[in-house]
């Protein structure tokens, strides 16, 4: 019991460093964001670079939130960009925003499990369980993913094109790397 | 391109076909008036955190009603558009029928006039053309103009085309109405009257590409389950 005790004693010291040196600050440092249409003659994507991003960590996990503007995704087409802002109601619900709060633990392995918040279009949808993948650039953390999202989850009408409508599936591709602060 | 795999339902349970269990989620109704940025429990980051300007994340309803009178008005802009190519192939079609042939038993002779018929239909045809484009264009440029945005991709090359059959849709049936007038007088159609459909086809092959500009590239997938 003494010498378990001592043990104790001389672990405590060196553990209480090690849970000071984890970071308890996040920021999106770089990001591509992509939302994909499929329509039977037409396969279109829409790009973002713009996503602002922090995640806030604390014995309790960390969360995380990033956010992006509607008008930044460009599809190549002007024409097509202003249509998306319309069809999603762009311009009333500006800004795409992302929360998810994950255990410390979760952060080290190499697919981490996110229960996802997603606000868009008016409307707020949980996605449980993505899988994203985690890559390490030294201290920065690459995550990738999809978030199978759809029109229907975000009541969005379908846009057609020779009266016949997109896909109800719109997956977004995430790639958002991280640096601890 | 594949879709990725659906999440896993919430429920723990994956026996709804994908279609639906891909957006296996709670949906929730947003109020309108609810602001993005409000407070989140514990030390969750706000979006006043990430350093937004308000210009991008303050709604604006004047935008949004703007953007919704754009796309219906370009919506009729693009169904007239594809309805006028059903008068103008037409017109085109029924254009030989309407133009002095070449008497072949005599052909140092005078050619041979159209029948009054096959020159009113192409006439009522090309005018009824010129009516519905005129409409189309309407639509076009009624539609509301969104600040700060230039044109970009396809659209441009499609804006662009206006400058080559807008007018063709104009001088067309005034090169037409001269060409038939100097027929009508015993006179070989002279001047820039005989240029009536070099101008026409110039005008149908810019319409076409106009259309086809912003329906590229298609990928026709039409074979693939839905």
């Amino acid at each position: 019991m003494k010498s378990a005790i001592a043990l104790l004693l001389i672990a405590l010291p060196l553990s209480v460093p090690a849970q000071s040196n984890a970071p308890s600050q996040w920021v999106l440092v770089q990001s591509t964001l992509s939302w994909h249409i499929t329509h039977p003659v037409h396969e279109v994507d829409g790009t973002s670079h713009d996503a602002k991003g922090k995640g806030n960590c604390s014995a309790a996990g960390c969360d995380f939130l990033i956010a992006v503007p509607l008008r930044t995704f460009d599809s190549g087409d002007s024409n097509r960009d202003l249509h998306v802002m319309q069809t999603v109601r762009g311009a009333q619900f500006p800004m795409v925003i992302v929360r998810t709060h994950l255990a410390q633990s979760s952060l080290d392995a190499a697919t981490i499990d996110a229960d996802l918040e997603i606000q868009f279009a008016g409307q707020t949808v949980h996605y449980s369980h993505v899988p994203l993948q985690r890559t390490m650039h030294g201290t920065d953390v690459e995550i990738t993913g999809t978030v199978p999202a759809t029109c229907s989850d975000f009541k969005i009408d379908r846009p057609s094109f020779l009266t016949v409508p997109i896909r109800n599936e719109i997956p977004v591709t995430v790639d958002a790397t991280w640096r601890p602060m | 391109m594949e879709l990725p795999d659906a999440p896993i339902p919430t429920d723990g349970q994956n026996t709804t076909p994908q279609s639906q269990n891909q957006s296996q989620s709670q949906t929730q109704t947003q109020n309108p008036n609810q602001k993005p940025n409000q407070p989140q429990p514990g030390n969750a980051p706000t979006l006043g955190d990430l350093g937004f300007t308000p210009q991008q994340t303050l709604a604006n309803a004047d935008l949004q009603r703007k953007l919704n009178q754009r796309t219906h008005d370009l919506k009729v802009h693009q169904t007239l558009g594809l309805v006028t190519v059903v008068p103008l192939c037409a017109t085109v079609i029924v254009a030989g029928g309407a133009k002095a042939k070449r008497n072949r038993a005599d052909p140092t002779g005078p050619p041979i006039a159209p029948s009054s018929g096959a020159v009113d239909l192409h006439a009522a045809l090309g005018a009824g053309t010129a009516v519905l484009y005129g409409f189309t264009a309407y639509y076009a440029i009624a539609a509301p103009r969104i600040p700060g945005v230039k044109p970009k991709g396809a659209i441009k090359l499609h804006r662009d085309l206006v400058w080559i059959h807008a007018p063709g849709m104009i001088l067309t049936p005034i090169l037409g109405g001269m060409a038939l007038s100097q027929e009508n007088n015993g006179q070989k159609v002279h001047g820039i009257a005989s240029a009536h459909s070099y101008v026409a086809w110039t005008t149908v092959g810019a319409y076409g590409a106009s259309i086809i500009a912003v329906s590229w590239p298609l990928h026709l997938k039409f074979w693939e389950k839905r």
